[in-house]
């Protein structure tokens, strides 16, 4: 990378890191340039490396650039709000990107940043603190990092839409099992007839039909589980590919396998109890065809 | 009996598991055509609402997200020179920020704040009252939710909350007369939106750099058309980006609404299968069950080709019939997806993402005929091979 290349303002999202002291006024050597941190993907994007010096603008012309040196790249935050976009982000030191942004023709501009991060103490006082800060200071919005999750949150809706998808799934399943295990049980129709001829009673047939479609649940929704856990890595990998990101897109949680679990097996034995009942119901001679 | 009239009587003699197949088709189905629905349902859903916004080209300062750049500066002389080009007609250049006012009960409720400069067009369109008039006295147009809320109506008035732009510095407030009630496309479900001309913005948000845009929204001659007016925009000023409302859709294609691209693909793909499980082991179960009818009917000169013609009949009624049945059920899923999706925050209320478009019927019905095709492969094979002889001894004599 040549030094002093110019960098599309345009590209970057350019975000100030209050690390703490000026790095300016700290700085060795008066002409080195100051550092500055680059995300992976626009190091990737503008095969740049640590240690190229590169040259930055506030100004979509790329008037009054400034140089600054590379001194690492990051992994952005993943936001899933702003998936697919590039992160073509880079972290300056602030007095450094106040110094890139300030207007000549604003002298309050050098003295306003657009947000300040707290750290509390105890971070469960979060939303406490939020209230009081915004009850002190009006003109400021002060929220948690963290904030609860509300009916508009993007998340909550997106788990509303996958919950709704996954009903409908389990519809069609059900539907599904249910014609196999009528199929299956048909087929089975001339043991019924001989079971029920020497002697085992109605309940106790069903009883075993039961007992038959819950190992058969139990062993679909492990197979699934299973399943679902050897594609899990798979899905993560194309999509984490896909949108050049570090989110995580599938994650099989104990309380998701508890769930398929709770709902597969009654479902697959009930469909079975369903399919068995219609035979059942017959007379032993319309079940043995006589 | 012809092949068609055969598989249906073999169907309708089993209606329990006939029906059960034509619902977990009907279901399955639904589930496909709701993700083809929504494959393309945002992009056909984009395309309308820049069709009908009355603007065929949008100039802003960088390619970076819509909004998270820099803004467009010397906005008076840009949009004067981009205005002079015989390619364009008309240019409308945009300011946006937020700002607040004091709703019922004195509580301050966030309100989305525009600045423009209309002329012949503008880009909302006018429900009740008179657009903004070109005076200098600070005037509004606003949304119903707005007039709502803050209980106005043409000829009233209406406090907003100084400081609006990103910088958000506290402004004095500033008091405009309401001309009328307008709606913007893109506007939110709940959003309470207020637009006025540059220099009511400019007033309530301050004035220094007062000369900047943030978009430049370009209807392009009609004798020329967007193409050139994109090209011409792009001569006279290499520095900004211009885009067609085409290039927009692609560009949104490209990164807004990739992921429920993607999501539709793996979904419909998972359904495909499903449903070519389905429909295989039906098929597969009945040609088991069936093995002597089967057999019996070629021993009485039923050619091979004919009982295989007859399950793969079967197997064309069972996805068609489940196929038409999922078009009213998808349509109907596809409105409760959407009401449940058009929740996500910042979606405009015209947008959709589950609409209908030909390609998707066309898609449905090609994907589910090779389904059709697909699941009656290993059946129709196991037809073909049976043995008559042996088939007959075992089931029929044994």
């Amino acid at each position: 990378m040549p030094a002093g290349r110019r960098w599309p303002p345009s590209l970057l999202l350019v975000l100030a890191a209050a690390l703490g002291p000026s790095t300016t006024a700290a700085r060795a050597a008066e002409d080195e340039p100051p550092g500055i941190l680059v995300s992976r993907q626009l190091l990737a994007s503008e095969r740049l490396a640590v240690g190229d010096v590169v040259s930055l603008s506030s100004d979509p012309s790329g008037t009054r650039p400034r140089a600054f040196r590379i001194a690492g790249a990051y992994e952005p935050t993943p936001d899933p709000a702003r998936l697919g976009g590039a992160s073509l982000e880079a972290r300056l030191h602030l007095p450094d990107l106040i110094a890139l942004t300030r207007d000549p023709a604003d002298p309050s501009s050098g003295e306003s940043v657009g947000a300040i991060n707290v750290r509390l103490a105890d971070p469960g006082d979060a939303e406490a603190f939020a209230r009081d800060l915004s009850a002190r200071l009006p003109g400021l919005v002060v929220r948690p990092t963290r904030p609860p999750k509300q009916a508009g949150d993007a998340f909550v809706v997106l788990d509303r839409f996958h919950l709704a998808i996954a009903l409908v799934t389990v519809i069609a399943s059900s539907i599904f099992l249910l014609a196999l295990m009528v199929m299956l049980v048909d087929e089975r129709r001339e043991m019924v007839a001989v079971l029920r001829l020497i002697g085992l009673r109605r309940r106790r047939i069903l009883l075993q039909v039961f007992v038959e479609g819950l190992l058969i649940a139990a062993a679909g929704a492990l197979s699934g589980i299973v399943l679902a856990a050897a594609l899990q890595g798979g899905f993560n990998h194309f999509f984490q590919w896909r949108y050049d990101t570090a989110l995580v897109f599938v994650r099989i949680t104990p309380s998701i396998v508890w769930r398929s679990v709770l709902l597969a097996v009654p479902l697959g034995a009930l469909a079975s109890l369903a399919a068995s009942w219609s035979l059942l119901r017959r007379g032993i001679l319309s079940l043995a065809r006589r | 009996v012809r092949a068609w009239a055969f598989a249906a009587r073999s169907l309708v003699r089993q209606p329990g598991r006939s029906g059960l197949g034509i619902l977990g088709v009907a279901a399955v189905g639904a589930l496909l055509f709701d993700m083809l629905l929504l494959s393309r349902g945002l992009v056909v859903s984009l395309e309308r609402i820049l069709a009908t916004a009355g603007f065929d080209v949008r100039v802003i300062a960088t390619d970076s997200p819509f909004l998270y750049g820099p803004r467009i500066t010397n906005a008076a002389a840009a949009t004067a020179a981009i205005a002079a080009l015989p390619e364009v007609e008309e240019v409308v250049p945009l300011r946006f920020g937020e700002t607040t006012a004091a709703g019922p009960g004195g509580r301050e409720l966030k309100v989305y704040f525009l600045g423009a400069e209309p002329g012949s067009r503008s880009p909302w369109t006018l429900v009740a009252g008179r657009d903004l008039p070109a005076t200098e006295e600070p005037w509004l147009v606003v949304n119903p939710n707005f007039a709502r809320t803050f209980g106005v109506s043409p000829g009233g008035r209406a406090t907003l909350r100084g400081g609006c732009t990103r910088e958000g510095e506290a402004l004095p407030p500033l008091t405009f007369g309401v001309a009328g009630i307008v709606e913007f496309p893109f506007d939110e479900n709940a959003a309470l939106t207020a637009a006025t001309r540059l220099a009511g913005f400019r007033g309530l948000c301050g004035q220094h750099r007062a000369d900047e845009a943030d978009l430049f929204l370009v209807a392009a001659h009609e004798r020329h058309g967007p193409v050139a007016a994109v090209k011409a925009i792009r001569g006279l000023r290499p520095d900004l980006h211009a885009f067609s409302n085409e290039e927009m859709v692609e560009r949104f294609q490209q990164v807004g609404f990739s992921y429920f691209r993607q999501i539709s693909t793996v979904l419909s793909s998972v359904t495909l299968f499903f449903g070519f499980l389905l429909i295989t082991v039906l098929l597969t179960v009945s040609v088991n069950q069936r093995f002597a009818e089967i057999a019996t009917l070629r021993a009485l000169g039923f050619s091979r080709r004919r009982v295989v013609v007859d399950v793969l009949c079967q197997s064309v009624l069972l996805v068609g019939a489940g196929g038409v049945l999922s078009l009213p059920l998808g349509l109907l899923l596809a409105t409760w997806l959407d009401t449940i999706l058009r929740a996500l925050p910042e979606i405009p209320a015209s947008l959709h993402f589950f609409v209908f478009h030909g390609r998707a019927l066309w898609l449905q019905g090609g994907l589910l005929g090779l389904t059709a095709l697909a699941a009656a492969l290993y059946p129709m094979r196991l037809v073909a091979r049976l043995p008559i002889a042996a088939t007959l001894r075992d089931e029929v004599v044994g």
